[in-house]
């Protein structure tokens, strides 16, 4: 499981947790989460994310 | 030459900036705001208002003459604030642009997207995760080391008011010499609502300052954070010294006065509900919901302007081009359709979006920083003092104020 980051805003999407909030399932493939998808704190798009080692 | 020679005070020294900015983000009348605001939203989500006259706190004489809207609704606040080709962030080169210049906050994309993965850089979570025991812990334990044996404090006046401010004297690396002045001077630049000429004059002369600490800073290699952001390059190239400054000018104001609010609000919520204070001091696990629960009730920044770009309907309110639009992001975080019973304070809350750091494109750089900051100080208070309580002998504490808001004081008792 990996873990991404948005270069605008820092917010961080963990596969592992997914975002239960925003209905996609805990163990969610980067790849797997919709085209579309916004960063839900600045909006930013899934290009704008880069992955990260915490 | 020692930089201390260098920094002048306001030409009028005797010109008070701390009473001046808390005059200009208060209410005259007193009343608490999120009543008012609970009430208006049961009749709409968008009303041609200002504020600032509707709740009592002096008009922002950098907005006269602009049509001024509302907006209440939860909906309307996400679309306002996630669609800045509509509602531009230009509307601050009218007040902040005058006193920080061309910070972030002024600026649209693409011009803002591209300076603000820079600065974002510097404030990632990682990188300040390691700011906690370099910076944090030592101004939060030294400054609790002032009052610990005496059994009873006001948190306001002997800690939140002073610590996030002494993080970033550290985090630039002032020498102590100029540290009255510069926090005078940063203070002053946020009076431009009320008293644009000492807000003008507070620019220029903590530009000048900032000027010179650049050209030392520049080439010598240093860690701080004025010699971090001096090195950084975007595109290969260096970034404008006007960009720089400006964003250091800011810092005061958007670091260190949002989360020395957020803090003492913090305390209100916990202290005034043992139960759940109980429930951290025992278990710190619980403090993030604890600061974001915080960040949801009180939120210390209550309103973000925005400009019309052109003619927009918003909830069926027809809006020229060129008006104020103040998202309420305040009323956001108390709306029943969203949070149940809003008004209490409520760390057991469902995990939910709120508007503390704003939301969309300018939502705060320095978000994650400050939940490093807050959680420090909150372990240290409970760690340093047993059996932290409210002080019987003084009224409960309030959190007050329109636009920014915070408890004039937390008077407590502890154990020694
Ligand atoms: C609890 C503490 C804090 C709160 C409540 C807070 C709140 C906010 C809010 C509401 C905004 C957006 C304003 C708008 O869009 O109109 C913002 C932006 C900003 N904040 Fe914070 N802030 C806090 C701490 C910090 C810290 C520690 C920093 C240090 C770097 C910081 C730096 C900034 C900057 C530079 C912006 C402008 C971002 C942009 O326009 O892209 N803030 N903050
Ligand atoms: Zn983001």
């Amino acid at each position: 499981m990996k873990t991404w980051q948005c270069l605008t805003c820092g917010f961080i999407y963990d596969e592992a947790l997914g975002l239960p909030q925003e209905g996609i399932a805990p163990g969610t493939r980067w790849e797997d989460v919709p085209a579309g998808w916004r960063c839900p704190d600045c909006g930013a798009g899934k290009a704008d994310f880069e992955m990260v080692e915490l | 030459m020692a930089l201390s020679n260098r920094i002048a005070d306001f030409d009028d020294a005797a010109f008070d900036p701390f009473a001046t900015f808390e005059s200009a983000t208060q209410s005259h009348s007193g009343e608490d705001p999120y009543r008012r605001l609970a009430e208006m939203r049961r009749q709409g989500s968008v009303f041609e208002l200002d504020y600032r006259e509707l709740l009592g706190s002096p008009p922002d004489l950098t907005m006269a003459g602009l049509p001024k809207y509302m907006v209440l609704g939860a909906a309307d606040i996400q679309h306002v604030l996630e669609t800045p080709q509509l509602f531009s962030n230009t509307i601050f080169e009218r007040n902040v642009g005058l006193c920080f210049g061309r910070s972030l906050t002024v600026m649209d994309a693409p011009e803002h997207t591209r300076y603000r993965r820079l600065f974002q850089k510097a404030f990632m979570p990682n990188v300040v995760a390691k700011w906690g025991d370099t910076l944090v812990d030592p101004v939060v334990h030294g400054l609790i080391e002032n009052f610990r044996a005496k059994g009873r404090a006001d948190l306001v006046r002997e800690f939140t008011q002073h610590y996030p401010f002494q993080i970033i004297y550290r985090q630039l690396d002032l020498p102590q010499d100029d540290i009255a002045v510069f926090h005078k001077l940063a203070v002053g630049l946020t009076c431009i609502v009320v008293d644009v000429a000492h807000g003008v004059e507070a620019s220029q002369k903590l530009g000048a300052y900032y000027a010179l600490l650049l050209e030392e800073r520049r080439n010598g290699g240093g860690s701080d954070l004025v010699s971090t952001l001096a090195q950084a390059e975007i595109d290969g190239e260096r970034l404008p010294d006007e960009v720089l400054v400006s964003f250091l000018r800011q810092l005061i104001n958007a670091a260190g006065d949002t989360t020395y609010r957020a803090t003492s609000s913090l305390l209100v919520g916990l202290l005034s509900n043992p139960e759940q204070l109980d429930a951290v001091r025992r278990d710190r696990a619980l403090i993030p919901a604890a600061i974001e629960e915080a960040l949801r009730w009180e939120p210390p920044v209550t309103v973000c302007p925005r400009l019309t770009m052109q003619p927009v309907v918003l909830d069926g309110v027809e809006i020229p081009a060129g008006a104020e639009i103040d998202a309420m992001t305040g009323a956001y975080n108390r709306d029943p359709g969203r949070y149940d019973e809003p008004d209490r304070f409520d760390i057991g809350r469902r995990p939910q979006r709120h508007m503390g750091f704003a939301y969309g494109q300018h939502v705060c750089i320095g978000q994650h920083l400050a939940r490093v900051e807050m959680t420090r100080a909150l372990n240290a208070l409970l760690d340093h003092l047993p059996n932290l309580r409210l002080d019987p002998d003084h009224p409960p504490p309030q959190v007050l104020g329109v636009n920014m808001r915070v408890p004039p004081a937390v008077h407590v008792r502890f154990d020694t």
